[in-house]
């Protein structure tokens, strides 16, 4: 009988503390695996090279330092061409096959919807979805509770830019020209709301993505009279809308919403995209802040090719700097579990990249407010200060 | 009387189901990966069903379809609303969804009747446009272009959720669809489709209602796209019409043509060999290219595509079941075949 107790107590010690604690997946002693689903050869294919590479240049600076806690951080990505079921299947590989650690910078709304029964059933966190829709900071949503958003949502960018116009114009007569998807969806949820604010109605046109010709909606706008439009777009709508309302002599302001701040939309445009106004999450890359000064200094560093530099180059850069920040939080054996609450814990969290970012178990949200950024004389003008 | 199916050794169909079933508990006892591995077989188990139904219409019928991305959507949102928005248990949405699909074929079918070829292409086509353009406009049901949030199946009260489950659920099917399909093709029904792919005059003489076979065929593909629409949207557990673009319907004809068109073994062999190579291969090679090279592969999957597309439509215009048929012939000959004959 005490052999067979003996026997017991033994196999106790081995399945209670003697065995080692299996790792969390993509950690190892000397590094930290993280995934990422880029659009590599679809329509968000420039973005897709650009924005990861952002992201690399800090990992590579953090890693140089000798990482986080000692371990390095390195990143796969995958092509999802913006198919959200290639989008599942390259999340399922990340997760499953190469046991990432956590996903990071999913590129593209549809596809970060698609991913979420995944995110839920692996309990693996998403960080910095390069995506503006607000639907991304639901936390009603299936693995809600496992994405943090950084940037601020096409809707409270649709709604800061209304109020701007209306706080400079109270007879505004607004237009607002939108792609017919989730992103146009979002931006015409905030619309919905400052229609009701301030009573009034604005005048909708949508384009299906990848059109090219704008003249039927640009006709609507002039035969409206309206004063302001906004283009929730990306770089080619903006571009051509503006310049088909300069050759149809039609001069309202122009606003766009976030993807539109690239600063190609003001050069391609020429005269027609002077005075262009768009909303912007984060600091200017060019700004003289701590956080763009010390990406300028990085491309320098480490030689990065000139038409990588700029806006979205820094984006990545930025929502790495976010991401180093959790691991750092996470501890020095970071669980999935762990990334999740030492994200939580941000309060104000500064970077000088975003402006101060707080998240907490029931805000996961980022950031809330704009700066507006005007193309002025062939440059980028940044004319507000933030604005909620 | 000797039956049609005497002249098939149809032996290893039981070994061949049994493998099947066996699959993923040696992919488990082989790999900690096995649920990525599970999930592509998966994909190819749904993309199987519809493309035995795609071959049946294009391989055997030779009525040309760019538009079964959209039966597949018409499946996956009809069944995802009357489940989760209409109460209908998911086992009726098994049987209801394939057969209202299938008269969507039904309505597509009537242009057929009057253009072949290209033109028919391009109508299917156009079907698909109409498709994304009323899921996008009946938000109540369908969310828009936002996309819809889709319940897991329930049958007899047990939900199927994991990639495991979902294997078994959909590879049932799979089996069914062939052994249907095998059954369709060797029928009346079968040669009659045949007969109208090779001549349309010479089947007409020969007493072949053309409408009413044409219709048909439309009819037997939509069921077969309802089906895999209906697995596809309750194990993805969310749609959108950014799932069912034109590329995916080019894509189930690329799977149809390496396999070999007029094949039902070849639907299904093209279909593994192009879901697997997507999703095993190519994602393989583009690590490769990432590590040595240190930068993305970008678009090396459409290179790798084109190639095969290429390489298949120039060299093995039968496809992968034809190599098989021929490679069998090759030893059944051996060692008296004339060289000739298999170069």
């Amino acid at each position: 009988m005490n052999k067979i107790i003996g026997v017991l107590i033994v196999i106790g010690l081995f399945g209670s503390g003697c065995v080692k604690r299996a790792p969390s997946p993509g950690i190892t002693d000397s590094e930290i695996l993280i995934g990422n689903v880029q659009d590599l050869s679809g329509p968000m294919k420039e973005l897709g090279a650009i924005i990861p590479n952002g992201s690399n240049m800090y990992f590579k600076y953090i890693n140089d330092q000798g990482g986080v806690n000692g371990r390095n951080i390195k990143m796969l990505i995958e092509d999802h061409q913006y198919n959200p079921q290639k989008a599942v299947a390259a999340t399922k590989k990340l997760i499953e096959k190469d046991q990432v650690f956590c996903m990071f910078q999913v590129i593209g709304t549809s596809p970060c919807e698609a991913i979420r029964p995944i995110l839920a059933e692996t309990g693996t966190p998403l960080i910095a979805p390069a995506t503006n829709s607000g639907t991304m900071s639901d936390l009603t949503k299936q693995a809600g509770d496992l994405i943090f958003h950084t940037d601020t949502g096409y809707d409270r960018q649709a709604e800061i830019l209304v109020d701007y116009i209306m706080g400079k114009n109270s007879d505004a007569k607004i237009g607002l020209v939108y792609q017919d998807d989730d992103y146009g969806q979002n931006v015409l949820l905030g619309i919905s709301r400052v229609e009701s604010k301030y009573g009034i109605t604005v005048q909708k046109e949508s384009y299906q993505r990848g059109a090219v010709d704008f003249k039927g909606q640009t006709m609507n706008l002039l035969k409206g009279g309206l004063t302001d439009v906004i283009i929730a777009g990306i770089v080619r709508e903006p571009v051509v809308i503006m310049k088909t309302a300069e050759a149809m002599n039609f001069k309202p302001n122009f606003y766009g919403t976030g993807p539109t701040i690239d600063a190609r939309v003001g050069k391609m445009a020429g005269s027609a995209g002077e005075g262009f106004t768009a909303t912007y999450w984060a600091y200017m890359w060019n700004s003289d802040e701590a956080g763009p000064k010390l990406y300028r200094e990085l491309c320098e560093k480490y030689d990065i090719p000139q038409p990588y530099i700029g806006l979205y180059h820094y984006y990545g850069f930025a929502t790495a700097m976010l991401l180093v920040e959790g691991l750092k939080r996470a501890g020095k054996n970071p669980t999935r579990n762990s990334l999740v609450k030492g994200l939580e814990s941000f309060d104000n969290w500064e970077s000088d990249t975003f402006p101060p970012i707080t998240y907490s178990r029931n805000d996961h949200a980022g950031v809330d407010k704009v700066k507006l950024v005007q193309m002025q004389n062939g440059e980028q003008v940044v004319i507000s200060d933030w604005l909620e | 009387m000797k039956d049609r199916y005497d002249h098939e050794n149809l032996y290893w169909i039981p070994i061949l189901i049994l493998f099947v079933f066996l699959l993923p508990v040696f992919l488990k006892g082989v790999s900690f990966s096995y649920k990525y591995y599970l999930f592509v077989l998966n994909l190819a188990g749904i993309y199987i069903i519809l493309n035995v139904g795609l071959d049946l219409l294009s391989g055997f019928t030779g009525l040309v379809s760019l538009g079964h991305a959209a039966f597949l959507a018409v499946g996956a949102y009809t069944s995802a609303i009357m489940v989760d928005q209409l109460g209908v248990p998911f086992s009726l949405s098994l049987i209801l969804s394939p057969i209202i699909v299938g008269l969507f074929g039904f309505i597509i079918g009537f242009p057929a009747l009057r253009i072949s070829g290209m033109y028919l292409g391009l109508t299917t086509m156009g079907f698909g446009f109409i498709v994304k353009r009323i899921i996008i406009s009946f938000r109540e049901w369908t969310q828009g272009s936002a996309g819809l949030e889709v319940s897991s199946p329930i049958l007899f009260g047990y939900t199927i959720k994991s990639d495991w489950d979902n294997y078994y659920l959909i590879y049932t099917f799979v089996i069914i669809a062939i052994i249907i399909g095998r059954r369709i093709a060797n029928s009346k029904i079968g040669r009659s489709l045949m007969a109208i792919r090779d001549s349309e005059q010479a089947a007409e003489a020969s007493g072949i209602n053309l409408s009413q076979y044409k219709m048909l065929a439309f009819f037997i593909s939509g069921i077969y796209a309802g089906l895999a629409g209906v697995l596809f949207a309750h194990t993805s557990s969310f749609i959108s019409t950014d799932h069912f673009d034109i590329l995916l319907s080019i894509y189930f004809i690329i799977m149809v043509l390496v396999g070999g068109a007029s094949s039902i073994y070849g639907a299904v062999l093209g279909t593994l060999f192009i879901v697997l190579l997507d999703n095993l291969f190519v994602p393989l090679i583009e690590d490769q290219i990432q590590l040595l090279f240190n930068t993305q592969a970008g678009d090396i999957q459409s290179l790798i595509f084109g190639l095969i597309m290429f390489l298949f439509i120039i060299f093995q215009p039968m496809g992968l079941y034809g190599m098989w048929l021929k490679m069998r012939i090759y030893w059944k000959l051996f060692p008296f075949n004339p060289r000739q004959r298999f170069t």
